[in-house]
């Protein structure tokens, strides 16, 4: 026990060099990729970026609602892990640069700021006080300074319980929490509006946000599974986060994936009963050519296939399997996102190009190297946090 | 009322039923502390060739079903069961209600659709599950009931509170109430009774 105790959970210097050379290098690459596909089709690098983007800003905040979840719950389960869920959190205010790019290509990307578009129609001319591009791009960097304070908030206590070692930071991350949930999901739904549901402007959901949302705790989960797979494999933290604790994020892709069921459905029940032509537009955009076999396929691949796989408790404690099944909602959130973005641009069906996974290696690995720069100074485990040796110990029932 | 049975007959006979009585050995029961030792002992029992090993605990203990080897319980397929029902049900009704006994065209919607009938199919899917997985766990556990032997344990109420109880049935092959009690008393058990049913 004293073992345990003494041990201060520090990444090796030596290891958290190569995983930043590691990073900084695809970084590099990416980004020469990425400026050349610029410079090669301006209009094909915004569309990708613009995917690349919001997978990465939803991986950001999902991992920030659920470390809120962590504090209010007092869950002790997840406390080994809890400080790599900040360190994904920490992620999101990087979005505030990673939208540069955006902010810059509006054009490229957003049909309403074309001011004929706009006053072809009575429903865009009514939202042309708000699909303004200055107006556009401060809403978003209102989104992201929002966040940021509370995300700061939240590992400035998070570090200093480190050394005071009292329940007294997570008493004020609890007090911090309970309003940052709030701003997770109704600032998290007006972004989503704007980043996503704009590409197309004349159609409206009031429940995609929480879809865009759904699709982020999905992500969340499944690069938790995974990054802690990875540190298993290096031999880092693998009796911190053992079986145990991948039995539970198992537990949560599979509910985040049954969440995303249920709101991607809802939209879809509610669009298709009403039979609404503002609303029916973004379904029959999605059925010409090739986007009909990805928009009949979702159901199967984003809900049947996770769900019967990860129904089972032996299947969520095979360590291969919950791996696997990361990978894949990894995937196919990817392509759900790219089924909501691109067939406005290419109606009779996607077309892969290579800026796709140039633009997603950028803004992954810059994401990552945020990620990674945290554990050079900090512990990798809240070793001030109080239900620590309960979260070693911790069974399921 | 004629002829009616004598009251301390019909409880003898029923008890008899039950397997309870003064004359009958119920089990071995002995107490701990802490939740930590009665996993430790119940593992030590059931290494001496124990089976039928059963613990009584004021909260859930993690690891005491593994240590005293509860098999995993089968109420997941059960519930998987009773859902299975409720979509079947849910389906075939409302197919046969909206195409094939009452058609009528609403709303200009297809007499049947997968689309709307999903909202009705999970809602019966988790009523049936809720209403198997109720019945069944009451059915599994042997609920309900007035009487249970394990009351005659003279600790038995701080089971409740701050005890955590350990018990060998009398079913169990290699009980033997003296050995037995030894055996119990070894792992370090408190207050070790053989408890009549």
């Amino acid at each position: 026990m004293s073992a345990t105790t003494t041990h201060n959970y520090q990444l090796e210097s030596a290891r958290w060099s190569t995983g930043r050379n590691v990073l900084a290098l695809a970084a590099l690459i990416s980004i020469v990729a990425c400026i050349a596909g610029y410079i090669q089709d301006p209009d094909r690098f915004f569309r990708s970026y613009l995917v690349a983007f919001t997978y990465a800003c939803a991986i950001g905040l999902g991992a920030f609602f659920f470390v809120m979840v962590q504090f209010l719950s007092g869950s002790a389960w997840s406390v080994t892990m809890r400080r790599i869920m900040e360190n994904i959190m920490i992620t999101l205010p990087v979005g505030a640069l990673l939208f540069v790019p955006i902010a810059f290509g509006l054009n490229h990307i957003y049909p309403w700021t074309n001011p004929t578009l706009i006053n072809s129609s009575q429903l865009l001319r009514a939202k042309s006080g708000f699909l303004v591009d200055k107006f556009f791009i401060a809403r978003t960097y209102g989104y992201f300074a929002l966040w940021s304070i509370w995300i700061f908030a939240l590992c400035r206590q998070s570090i200093k319980a480190d050394d005071k070692r009292s329940i007294q930071q997570m008493r004020v991350a609890s007090r911090w929490s309970a309003p940052g949930l709030f701003l997770v999901v109704a600032v998290g739904t007006l972004a989503a509006y704007d980043w996503l549901m704009t590409v197309e402007p004349s159609w409206y959901s009031t429940i995609f946000g929480l879809y865009y949302l759904a699709d982020g705790a999905v992500l969340f989960f499944s690069v938790m599974i995974l990054i802690c797979l990875g540190f298993r494999k290096a031999g880092v933290l693998d009796k911190e986060i053992n079986i145990e604790h991948y039995h539970d994020l198992g537990k949560w892709l599979f509910a985040m994936t049954c969440f995303y069921t249920y709101i991607g459905f809802s939209q879809f029940l509610l669009i298709w009963y009403a039979n609404l032509p503002d609303e029916t537009q973004f379904y029959r955009h999605r059925m010409p050519g090739t986007w009909l076999y990805i928009s009949l396929s979702l159901p199967f691949i984003r809900f049947f296939i996770p769900f019967f796989t990860l129904i089972s408790r032996p299947a969520k404690r095979n360590l291969k399997i919950i791996g696997f099944m990361a990978v894949w909602s990894l995937i196919v959130v990817y392509l759900d996102l790219y089924w909501i973005v691109m067939p406005v641009f290419y109606p009779n069906g996607p077309q892969i190009h290579w800026l796709d996974f140039a633009t997603l290696g950028a803004v992954v690995s810059i994401a990552g190297l945020v990620f990674w720069s945290r554990f050079r100074r900090h512990a990798m485990v809240p070793v001030g946090d109080l239900r620590l040796e309960q979260s070693l110990h911790f069974e399921n029932a | 009322m004629s002829h009616s049975p004598d009251p301390a007959l019909l409880i003898a006979q029923i008890k008899d039923k039950l397997g309870i009585g003064e004359d009958k050995v119920y089990a071995v029961m002995g107490e701990f502390a802490e939740p930590e030792e009665l996993v430790e002992a119940g593992r030590r029992i059931r290494g001496m060739g124990y089976t039928k090993i059963d613990a009584m605990t004021p909260f859930p203990v993690h690891g005491i079903d593994e240590a005293i080897g509860v098999p995993y319980s089968k109420i997941g397929w059960i519930a998987v069961c009773g859902a299975l029902a409720g979509i079947t049900t849910a389906q075939v009704l409302i197919y046969y209600v909206g195409k094939i006994d009452y058609p009528l065209i609403i709303g200009g919607k297809p007499l049947f659709d997968f689309t709307y009938s999903i909202p009705p199919t999970f809602e019966l899917a988790v009523l049936f599950t809720a209403i198997t997985t109720f019945l069944c766990t009451w059915g599994l556990s042997g609920l309900p009931r007035l009487y249970h032997p394990s009351m005659n344990y003279r600790n038995m109420h701080r089971a409740s509170d701050d005890r955590f109880l350990l018990v060998v049935e009398a079913n169990d092959p290699k009980f033997d109430a003296q050995k037995t009690a030894q055996d119990m008393r070894s792992v370090g058990a408190n207050d070790v009774e053989v408890v009549e049913g």
